[in-house]
């Protein structure tokens, strides 16, 4: 009889746990798996000229029809089309109209193309085929750029790395005036610790908005309004899991949880690129995509066939930088 | 009141001689140094690289500015 009742008692007891320990600390429930897709390649096959070369590709917007990508070794905004195949080059090294010194970010606004000309310390504008239609100077490196609504562009910057709070995100109309600064960088007396808990990504949210995702520690995915204006934080779905590194900080050897390599935000839906371990020890990029709603629900994982470093989705495409430096463009097979 | 003029005195010397000088070029040297800092760690941020080697050579960026301020102080 005893034993009965422990035959019956323990699969309970297990059942209860398990229930338990569906819900997240925050409340959240968590429904289990979620549904699985691959990504299959779509790129472009062929040769390719030496201009199409990238050389260290840093940032890539897509407009809709071509896929820019800030090549900052080359000083260059590369073109595609959106099979991956090549079409022009734009810009040179240099510090007059149309050159570039480290281009860092590229995004399309208004139908003109908008550069983070990193050491230059200026925002520069051009058409869609390189003519120079002017821009504005700044006061900080600039580093990634994005078009929001209305004709605003978001520029971030990185920490100098002194103790010191300083601003990393401004807005800017398209004349260079500052509408609005914000996102102070944190410190945690540890300068290149405090390198690390600063480093975020932003995704425009399709609404004149957008999202920051702190690549490491921080769970949740902060929202802002079209003048920077704080929304709150959206607790992101705990089936997303931190990835540890224990890196040599000052110190006693640290971990640090990283948490996102790369994001995107394409139709209501956020997608982040999961680190992956490297060689045992080390963090690098990963090859899978978690995608989420707006209220940080995981919806979905895709599969890559490679790993990637920076990505942009529209639809069932993914235009990705991939750790070769090479363009991909892949879809999601159904 | 002689103490006083004396204070007087030796703050506006003090003042000219602030006013006079120029930056000491030392000073303008340690400005580069933290010039080539930022841009040694925006390269290093911009590596993309696994985060070991991009604390490695955030680190090489510290070490580096360390040797460029002492480097000139000596």
């Amino acid at each position: 009889m005893k034993r009965t009742k422990t035959m019956f008692a323990v699969p309970a007891l297990v059942c209860v746990l398990t229930s338990w320990a569906a819900v997240s600390p925050g409340g959240a429930r968590l429904d289990g798996p979620v549904p699985g897709f691959k990504a299959v390649e779509r790129t472009a096959a062929g040769e390719r000229p030496d201009d199409a070369v990238l050389a260290r590709p840093v940032a890539l917007a897509f407009d809709g029809k071509e896929i820019l990508v800030a090549d900052a070794q080359e000083c260059a905004i590369k073109v595609f089309a959106e099979d991956g195949s090549f079409l022009r080059s734009i810009g040179r090294k240099g510090a007059g109209p149309g050159e570039f010194s480290f281009p860092s970010g590229v995004c399309v606004s208004g139908g003109r193309i908008f550069v983070a000309d990193k050491f230059n310390f200026r925002v520069q504008i051009l058409d869609r085929e390189g003519k120079p239609e002017g821009g504005f100077r700044l006061d900080f490196p600039p580093d990634k750029i994005y078009a929001l609504g209305e004709g605003t562009i978001l520029v971030t910057s990185n920490p100098s790395g002194r103790p010191i709070r300083e601003n990393m995100l401004r807005l800017f109309d398209p004349s260079g005036a500052l509408l609005w600064e914000g996102l102070a960088s944190r410190s945690f007396g540890d300068p290149v610790y405090d390198t690390f808990r600063n480093m975020f990504l932003v995704c425009p949210d399709g609404s004149d908005g957008f999202f920051i995702v702190y690549r490491s520690e921080e769970r949740a995915v902060l929202r802002f309004g079209p003048k920077g204006d704080a929304l709150g934080g959206v607790p992101v779905d705990e089936r997303y899991a931190f990835k540890p590194v224990r890196l040599p900080f000052k110190g006693p050897t640290k971990v640090l949880l990283g948490f996102c390599w790369a994001s995107a935000f394409d139709r209501g839906r956020l997608y982040l690129l999961e680190p992956e371990a490297v060689d045992g020890r080390d963090l690098g990029p990963g090859r899978r995509v978690s995608v989420f709603g707006r209220d940080g629900r995981m919806q979905a994982v895709i599969d890559l066939p490679r790993r990637i470093h920076r990505f942009t989705v529209d639809g069932d495409r993914i235009y990705a930088l991939d750790e070769e430096g090479e363009l991909g463009v892949f879809e999601v097979a159904r | 009141m002689k103490k006083l003029i004396v204070a007087v005195l030796a703050g506006l010397v003090l003042l000219s001689a602030v006013l006079f000088f120029p930056p000491s070029v030392a000073a303008e040297e340690v400005g580069g140094c933290f010039q080539e800092h930022v841009t040694c760690r925006e390269h290093a941020l911009n590596l993309d690289a696994p985060w070991y080697q991009v604390t490695l050579f955030l680190t090489l960026c510290d070490l580096a500015l360390a040797k460029c301020i002492l480097h000139l102080s000596i």
